[in-house]
């Protein structure tokens, strides 16, 4: 079993806007889960059906585990489209706070104002 | 009405309902199967490239027209400006013995 | 709006009128009326040289005086003064008549026109109120939710969906007005540190609500497919399409169950295992063999 990382690389760099290693890391590891989740998901099928044999279930408990980590959702982090930060990015756009901040004041971002109540 | 009689009915209605008849509340697993993947949204966070001048350069160019990219040639032009200082990069160490590391070492 | 100015004006004339010719014929003398009276009516007669020679109208002090003196036996200046101001408001009166008729024939021809001609039904129909059909049964059929951050374009949509509606014979309620959506979010205003210092933004969502009201499936899929055609800029849609069956639906199902054989008929014929394929003994035997029981690795 190789546990290079490297296989999950794609042949041509398939980002437009800001691109950063680290982006390109989490973008991996996405395709990477994408890839492998009906897999995954009849792994923990079978793991969480009491109605089979012990040993098939400690199989796919092991086989589970020993999948690669990329292909693991917990590795994904959800990062800035626009800058690549990784901290207090918003879901609803995809940006981190400042970067929200920046676009809501050049209005590039529809209905967005600012508030005073 | 005996037991039995209610289990046969809930037998019925799961096969027409197609639902699972687990009258012991079995833990099947299902919650898994029911679930759907969330691979393509994940997997469609980060802008996908588009198409690219060299993608241009690339369809047209088999077609026999000339394409004019400005950057690239600036680009082309330094490097050989470099080159011509002596400036351009060093060459590929194919082997361990020529790298320059093994060279300080000794 | 137009008509409302020439009657006013046409009001105005009937009182400038009036003075003009008392004071002309019985009372020569009465110095105030020209300037006081044209100073209410329309400005084309205020801009109108008012003669202000020796014995100015506005001016009431030196008038009594005069009045005593002119009674007894009126000088030949007084007398030409008299002369030149009741031509000037000759004058002003003839201007008055021509504009009046000029204003008479417009208004007319605009009469005219809206006797003779007229625009077309639907056009018209834009500057009213949408017209509705009326509902029979009252059965909801369609929802449909026209969501936006501004409300002109979404009135505006909304707008014209009914009216779609209207010409597709579709009997239709709303646009209610549903709660509005706000999202706030309070961020650092500077890019690091300083965390006391934020800023807030908001987005509010509008919604109207569309309900279609017992009318044809096939009606209604066009309507939705009109909206979408025409899709209107920073609205967005989403329809709720109720379909309903008869109480026999498992009969019409039996009774389509030849047809739908017919058609699967040939792809469910393709599956099927291969003649060559075929292995002695079990698939349990295959699965205890050694290949299948060693873990897949990955």
């Amino acid at each position: 079993m190789s546990k290079a990382a490297s296989m999950f690389h794609p042949k041509r760099l398939d980002l437009s806007g800001f691109v950063n290693t680290r982006v390109i890391r989490d973008h991996n590891k996405r395709n990477a889960f994408a890839q492998m989740e009906p897999e995954r998901q009849a792994l923990r099928y079978i793991i969480r059906n009491t109605s089979l044999p012990q040993r098939t279930r400690a199989q796919a408990q092991l086989q589970l585990s020993q999948m690669h980590c990329y292909t693991r959702p917990t590795q994904i982090k959800n990062r800035c489209v626009a800058s690549g930060t990784a901290r207090s990015v918003f879901r609803d756009f995809r940006l981190n706070r400042f970067q929200f901040r920046m676009q809501a004041l050049a209005g590039e971002l529809p209905g967005v104002k600012k508030a005073s109540w | 009405m005996s037991q039995s009689r209610i289990l046969d009915l809930v037998k019925t209605q799961c096969r027409i309902f197609s639902a699972t008849f687990n009258p012991q509340r079995l833990r099947l697993g299902n919650k898994i199967l029911r679930q759907r993947l969330r691979g393509p949204t994940l997997a469609a966070w980060y802008p996908t490239k588009i198409v690219s001048f060299r993608d241009l350069q690339n369809t047209y160019k088999p077609l026999g027209l000339t394409t004019f990219d400005e950057a690239e040639d600036d680009r082309e032009e330094a490097i050989q400006i470099t080159k011509l200082r002596g400036k351009g990069r060093p060459k590929k160490k194919r082997t361990a013995a020529e790298s320059r590391s093994a060279k300080k070492k000794k | 709006m137009f008509l409302g100015t020439t009657r006013s004006l046409v009001g105005a004339s009937k009182r400038l009128w009036t003075p003009i010719s008392i004071r002309s014929l019985s009372t020569p003398n009465q110095p105030s009326a020209p300037s006081t009276k044209t100073s209410t009516t329309a400005p084309q007669i205020k801009a109108e040289p008012t003669p202000t020679s020796a014995t100015s109208p506005t001016s009431a002090t030196p008038m009594p005086v005069k009045e005593s003196a002119a009674f007894e036996k009126p000088p030949v200046k007084e007398w030409l003064v008299e002369l030149w101001r009741s031509l000037t408001t000759l004058f002003n009166v003839l201007v008055l008549i021509i504009f009046l008729f000029l204003e008479y024939s417009r208004s007319d021809r605009l009469a005219d026109l809206e006797k003779n001609a007229r625009l077309p039904r639907s056009v018209q129909a834009l500057y009213l109120r949408p017209l509705r059909r009326k509902a029979e049964h009252g059965l909801p059929v369609c929802d449909l939710q026209l969501r936006s951050y501004s409300a002109e374009n979404l009135e505006f949509f909304a707008d014209f969906a009914i009216r779609a509606a209207y010409y597709l014979k579709l009997p239709v309620s709303g646009p209610v007005p549903l709660p509005r959506i706000t999202q706030r979010w309070t961020v650092i205003r500077s890019n690091f540190v300083h965390k006391k210092s934020k800023e807030n933004f908001e987005r509010i969502t509008l919604r109207r609500l569309i309900q279609i009201k017992d009318g044809h499936p096939e009606a209604v899929q066009a309507w939705l497919a009109f909206l979408r055609k025409h899709a209107f800029y920073g609205v967005g849609m989403k329809a709720n399409v109720w379909e309903h069956e008869s109480l026999d639906a498992g009969k019409a199902l039996d009774a389509s169950l030849p047809e739908i054989q017919k058609t699967v008929g040939p792809h469910l014929a393709q599956f099927g295992q291969r003649e060559d394929n075929k292995r002695p003994g079990t698939i349990f035997d295959a699965l205890d063999n050694a290949r299948y029981a060693e873990p897949k690795n990955l």
